[in-house]
């Protein structure tokens, strides 16, 4: 009796032992860990089909690991599907950046054409639906244009200054605020009806905006160019006449960066951009790009306006000058800063005061977009 | 995803087994595929490779420089050789590397693709979209080169064609959130704006705190009227990066506008609770500071 206890609690003891070691993987099955393994050594005798089918179980076990797709993409390249070994790779880079292997693989393989796989099409959402709808209504509409020309469909025009902050007063009382206001009304009416540029105002009245704010009101219309009216004003009563500044990381010369210094009253510059060491930053490199090409085509802008102004005005001009605008710095296309005359210059501030010569400056800026 | 390889900064790496095994694979038959060369250039490869994805370039370079005596026609090496120059902000010796590449194989995109942004660094925005053009022609599949065409079109302010090159490149791979964001712009300045809308939800989808995707959602909004869906984007770029200078402009004009929109109701309540706002965001915004002591 105790023998026959004994052997069968003996018996008993090691079904379960057997099954607590042995048997999971015949009732549960392999692991992920077991068939990666298994791939592992088919690769290596290089039986690249077994090992694809293995490992694809073992993937659908642990989507997680980054090892068995480095071996899922291994045994594809082996079978020379490159687009399937490709996948498996960034799936692993995917999964874990450090996977040294799969991102050289990667590199080496993207280094020429591999062929594409087809995608099949998801079933589009509202949202999808409503943007087709868009698109097909849209491009009809529109011709492209093949060049790297610039190309400007929207302006913002800034009048400088606003509501308590008066700008520079002349003799006789006449506010730089106003006489900003009224040209660029005068010259928004004028883009309105012409029709092809479309045309937003930084402020319609007599108000003050900050800088940062006018610099986003350019952002928000996505404009292509940004001007900022102003009138000059100086110490030297006899000072005259037009000038145009656009914007760049130093000032042209003395007189500018003084103009540049009181237009930007207190506001404090941008940190500057500190480049990080040992790394390339493909946005930031178009952004760069994007601000260099800019401030180049502000300065063809301010050429091509202070031009006209010398046509157009009986001002004398006084050219094109750089530096370091806020207002100019900081939009996302083109900007320049138009000084309409010296408001601290009798002379000037007598014609500023005139409708009919304020009417020639907006015919003036016009005629700088119309050609 | 040339883009995405070169954004990709050092993780944690997961399960310590793994990683054994992963290793213990990987030093065993690392460069299987590149038997041809010998195996020494192999490991020396490898070993570069490592360096260079550790961030230690100096090293990877002595590497890559060892594997290109050993090999001179390693197409592999020479790429990456190039690319460590130009992180050393080595441009010359950069150029020299892919224009290397390129002579000995005319199709490698690669080295192509890298000229073509040693051009864009140099502001030679034709060569440039000449270069990234020739890729095309080579592989009209190439998701990158699409990209930057498309930018380049972007920056030139032609949204039409940048929508076109654009398109190309997300279809060839959907999985870059640049690529979305920068076809949302596209559709943005075209005002396409469910299109561009739908793309720069596709850029959050991949990459969740893309601050400038967030500013140009709150843009549709406010633009649409809708200002307080344009606040909450604004707030959450903020809550991202309390010193995101865009959200905070964008903060400080919105609630500024919609303090002159209440002061013109006679609300007069209500502006200044919104000039508030904008200092509290922007504590020396001038407008807020000079209103709020006329109304308050």
């Amino acid at each position: 009796m105790h023998r026959r206890s004994f052997l069968q609690l003996f018996g008993k003891g090691l079904l379960v032992s057997t099954a607590a070691g042995i048997v999971p993987s015949v009732v549960w099955g392999k692991s992920a860990f077991d068939y990666a393994l298994e791939g592992q050594n088919l690769i290596q005798t290089g039986d690249y089909r077994k090992a694809v089918e293995v490992l694809k179980k073992a993937v659908e076990l642990d989507p997680q690991s980054d090892w068995t797709y480095g071996l899922l993409g291994r045994s594809y390249r082996g079978l020379g599907k490159q687009t399937d070994a490709l996948q498996a790779f960034r799936k692993a880079v995917r999964l874990n950046p450090e996977d040294v292997y799969s991102r050289m693989m990667i590199e080496i393989m993207t280094q020429k054409p591999i062929p594409r796989k087809r995608k099949e099409k998801a079933p589009l959402t509202p949202l999808e639906s409503a943007a087709a709808q868009e698109d097909a209504r849209m491009v009809q509409f529109l011709g492209a244009d093949e060049g790297l020309s610039y190309q400007v469909k929207r302006v913002v025009l800034d009048p400088g200054h606003g509501g308590f902050d008066s700008g520079a007063v002349g003799y006789s009382g006449l506010k730089e605020k106003d006489v900003t206001l009224d040209i660029a009304k005068m010259l928004h009416k004028r883009l309105v009806y012409h029709g092809k540029i479309q045309s937003f105002l930084t402020r319609t009245d007599d108000y003050y905006v900050p800088l940062t704010d006018r610099t986003a009101t350019a952002n928000q219309y996505r404009a292509d160019l940004f001007i900022s009216l102003h009138s000059n004003a100086s110490k030297n009563r006899n000072a005259s006449g037009s000038e145009t500044y656009f914007c760049s990381e130093t000032a042209s010369n003395k007189e500018a960066a003084r103009v540049a210094s009181f237009e930007n009253a207190v506001l404090k510059y941008d940190e500057p951009y500190k480049k990080r060491k040992g790394y390339i930053d493909i946005e930031e490199v178009l952004f760069r790009l994007e601000q260099k090409l800019n401030w180049g085509e502000s300065g063809k802008f301010a050429h091509k306006f202070q031009g006209r102004f010398k046509q157009g005005l009986p001002l004398k001009s006084r050219g094109v000058n750089s530096a370091n605008f806020f207002v100019l710095r900081r939009t996302k296309m083109p900007s320049i800063l138009l000084e309409i005359g010296f408001i601290s210059n009798q002379r000037d501030e007598a014609r500023l005061g005139k409708k009919s010569f304020r009417e020639k400056v907006a015919d003036s800026i016009l005629q700088g977009f119309l050609s | 995803m040339i883009r995405r390889v070169v954004k990709k900064r050092s993780c944690v790496s997961r399960g310590l087994l793994w990683g054994i095994v992963a290793s213990a694979v990987i030093v065993a038959s690392v460069l299987m595929p590149y038997k041809s060369h010998g195996g020494n250039v192999d490991d020396i490869v490898f070993q570069a490779a490592d360096y260079h994805y550790k961030g230690k370039l100096n090293e990877a370079i002595i590497e890559f420089q060892k594997a290109v005596r050993m090999d001179p026609v390693n197409e592999y090496a020479h790429n990456q050789l190039g690319i460590l120059y130009a992180k050393k902000e080595r441009y010359d010796d950069a150029f020299r590397e892919f224009s290397y590449v390129v002579r000995i194989e005319e199709r490698n995109t690669f080295a192509l693709l890298w000229l073509g942004i040693l051009y864009l660094q140099q502001n030679d925005l034709d060569r440039a979209y000449e270069t990234f053009q020739k890729i095309i022609t080579i592989d009209r599949h190439n998701a990158d080169a699409y990209y930057f065409i498309g930018s380049i079109y972007n920056i030139r302010h032609n949204p039409l064609k940048a929508v076109e090159y654009l398109k190309k490149a997300r279809d060839a791979d959907s999985e870059e959130a640049d690529t979305h964001y920068r076809l949302g712009r596209a559709f943005h300045d075209l005002s396409m704006v469910n299109n561009a809308f739908l793309e720069y939800y596709r850029t959050l989808q991949l990459k969740p705190t893309h601050t400038r995707a967030l500013n140009e959602i709150g843009w549709i909004y406010y633009t649409q009227g809708n200002y307080k869906a344009a606040i909450a984007e604004w707030q959450k770029i903020i809550t991202i990066n309390a010193r995101d200078r865009e959200a905070i402009s964008n903060l400080a004009k919105a609630y500024n506008e919609l303090a002159f929109s209440a002061l013109t109701k006679g609300k007069k309540r209500d502006a200044v609770s919104y000039w508030r706002a904008t200092l509290a965001i922007m504590p020396k915004n001038k407008a807020a500071q000079y209103y709020l002591k006329q109304y308050r």
